[in-house]
């Protein structure tokens, strides 16, 4: 399209109004092309930037290597939650780490040969009379008997750095470790300790083994949980059953003998203060009585000296009267007695009916 | 830009923090690089970069029969921790393959472990007595004796040795199963016995305790009536003031008391009151004057 005429000259040597045209529509390319490559450029710079970012997860910790060395020192290395900036790969390169759950490692090389699926139906191993090396792993006690033994471990990362850059293999070494630590322990408790009497200690002395030799390898975890599990070889379960339930017949025996034991001296004890009581009694009774008699015999002393016989005679028959009062049966036989036949040791008599009194 | 990525790509290479690199310059070692960072190289053919894990690696030896001094023979299996320490040698070694690193490492660990365990007796490894066991020293002197070699021949340190299973062999279990038997049917019978021979003792216990309660509460029964004796001897000194008195007034006092319950008398016209029944009223009653107004 031509430009409108302004009515001005035009040097001779001006361009025709055609080349116009065509360089204007190349200017209008070119700046049309300028402007999509500065907003590529604006959008790859944006991108560049974008790419430099990332987040950390609560559950997760981050370290920047740069270069293939850690960026930062000590606990600088470390990026916990949130989000942080760094140079794309090649110079960069971002390590994450789940640090937050705890992780979980079986030591079963001591363990009965069973398959996941037989023991989650809870069936036993058989009872083989010998146990075959590298299949049937067992533990040596110090008595020189056999034991099964198996540990699950949870532990937590504690050192990031160390955790992931240290060792290859984290979980092998570990999983040694456990293996290291039964072995160590179980060749210092007996077979009965080990299963029974001292298991608290056995596991324990585990646990303490498997500390020691983590931080002697500085591996970066810290131990959260640790599960012992010990049984018996199912050749000899039976015996050891034996033993168990003859050791809690020996306890029940122990413990009825000792019941008794109690209950006759709570017996005893109980026969030894009713003892005490009668005496008690009895001597209260018997200064009572004599006190009494004391008494009663300075009241009738002076009435006795004054007239002696009839005193004697007045008591006497005073005396009598209580006596046949409170006797239970009472004959009077006049004259001679022939014979008489009294039906003694008798059935007591049952008590009267309370006469109904008379309307 | 991006001829600044090209040249840097051939004229650069990094070490990783869990690595260490040799350079080779037309086949021949020229350095090695241990620390982790960005070096400069020439590009190939005239370099070449080897690079290899420099972390901990762990590999488990097989589980073998041994033989201690005292001609027992345990089998065992040992753990060990390695890394490459000396890059050049570690490649001229095992062209920088750690499997094929490990398989040459097994000799060594295997004659290491050999020797040792032969110069150990068995209890040394297991013991009632736990100050007896030597395991740290067993495999204190497994990493040491395997050390040496694993440096100089072959570029890798030794880092860590430990016992990872310690059994016995097919045929000796069966007979520790054995044992294991008569053990727990000895055991059996002792605490049978045990058990009898406590529970009587208990009993038994608990017999002359009872007999040695009530023999203490009876003397003490004894003590208190003897005191009370005592105390009433006080009062038995009035009733010395007329002797006769007293005796008849104590011999009425049990006659009462003696014909208090359920007894029966028989009497005839002799026994006074009744003898009023005769019509005489003061002939058994001796010295009984009656009132002369009566």
């Amino acid at each position: 399209m031509a430009a409108p005429s302004s009515g001005n000259l035009r040097p001779t040597n001006a361009p025709v109004p055609s080349d116009d045209a065509s360089s204007q529509a190349l200017n209008e390319a070119l700046g049309s092309s300028l402007l999509l490559v500065r907003v590529l450029a604006v959008v790859l710079a944006a991108a560049f930037v974008f790419s430099c970012v990332f987040t950390v997860n609560p559950n997760e910790v981050a370290i920047i290597l740069r270069f293939g060395s850690p960026v930062g020192q000590g606990s600088e290395q470390i990026k916990t939650q949130g989000l942080h900036w760094a140079f794309p790969y090649p110079i960069d390169e971002i390590v994450k780490i789940q640090i937050g759950e705890s992780k979980v490692i079986r030591a079963t090389s001591a363990w009965y040969a069973i398959s996941p699926e037989d023991e989650a139906a809870g069936m036993m191993p058989q009872a083989n009379p010998s146990l075959a090396p590298g299949v049937d792993g067992h533990v040596l006690t110090s008595d020189g008997n056999i034991l099964h033994v198996r540990a699950t471990l949870r532990y937590k990362i504690e050192n990031p750095v160390a955790y992931a850059f240290r060792f290859s293999n984290v979980t092998n070494l570990l999983r040694d470790t456990l293996d290291n630590s039964i072995h160590w322990a179980a060749v210092r408790y007996s077979a009965d300790a080990a299963l029974y009497k001292d298991r608290v200690a056995f596991r324990d002395a585990i646990r303490q083994r498997a500390i020691e030799l983590i931080q002697r390898h500085q591996v970066g975890v810290t131990l959260d949980t640790l599960d012992v599990e010990v049984a018996a070889p199912a050749f000899v379960k039976t015996y050891f059953d034996q033993v168990i339930a003859a050791e809690q017949d020996r306890s029940r025996k122990i413990n009825e003998a000792q019941g008794e034991y109690d209950r006759i001296t709570r017996e005893a004890e109980g026969e030894a203060k009713r003892a005490r009581d009668v005496g008690l009694g009895l001597s209260n009774q018997l200064v009572q009585a004599v006190s009494a008699d004391a008494q009663f015999f300075q009241q009738q002393l002076v009435e006795y000296r004054k007239n002696p016989a009839l005193l004697r005679d007045r008591l006497r028959i005073a005396a009598v009267s209580r006596v046949l009062t409170n006797a239970q049966d009472k004959f009077f036989q006049p004259g001679r007695i022939e014979e008489l036949r009294l039906n003694l040791s008798r059935e007591p008599e049952t008590p009267r009916k309370r006469e109904e009194p008379m309307r | 830009m991006l001829l600044v990525v090209f040249l840097a790509l051939l004229f650069c290479f990094q070490v990783r923090t869990t690595e260490v690199a040799v350079v080779t310059t037309f086949g021949r070692y020229s350095r090695s690089e241990t620390n982790a960072g960005i070096y400069l190289r020439l590009p190939l053919p005239i370099q070449k970069i080897y690079k290899f894990d420099k972390r901990l690696q762990t590999f488990e030896r097989k589980y073998e029969q041994q033989f201690t001094r005292d001609k027992k023979s345990p089998i065992l299996s040992v753990y060990v921790g390695w890394h490459v320490a000396d890059p050049r040698r570690f490649l001229e070694s095992f062209n920088g393959d750690l499997l094929k690193a490990e398989q040459t490492l097994e000799n060594v660990v295997r004659d290491a472990k050999n020797s040792v365990i032969g110069n150990h007796d068995f209890s040394e490894l297991i013991s009632p007595d736990p100050t007896k066991v030597k395991f740290d020293v067993i495999e204190g002197e497994m990493k040491a004796a395997m050390a040496a070699t694993a440096l100089s021949a072959y570029g890798v340190s030794i880092d860590l040795v430990g016992i990872k299973e310690l059994g016995l062999p097919e045929a000796l279990t069966a007979k520790v199963f054995e044992r294991m038997k008569s053990e727990r049917e000895k055991l059996v019978k002792k605490y049978q016995g045990e058990g009898n021979a406590e529970a009587d003792r208990i009993r038994s216990e608990a017999e002359l305790r009872r007999k040695e309660l009530i023999a203490q509460a009876e003397n003490e029964a004894q003590r208190i009536l003897g005191g009370a004796e005592q105390e009433a001897s006080k009062h038995y000194q009035t009733l010395q003031q007329d002797p006769e008195l007293a005796v008849f007034l104590l011999s009425l006092r049990s006659l009462e008391g003696s014909l208090k319950d359920r007894s029966t008398l028989i009497l005839d016209e002799r026994t006074p009151p009744f003898n009023l029944l005769k019509g005489d009223s003061t002939s058994n009653f001796p010295g009984v004057r009656l009132p002369a107004n009566r």
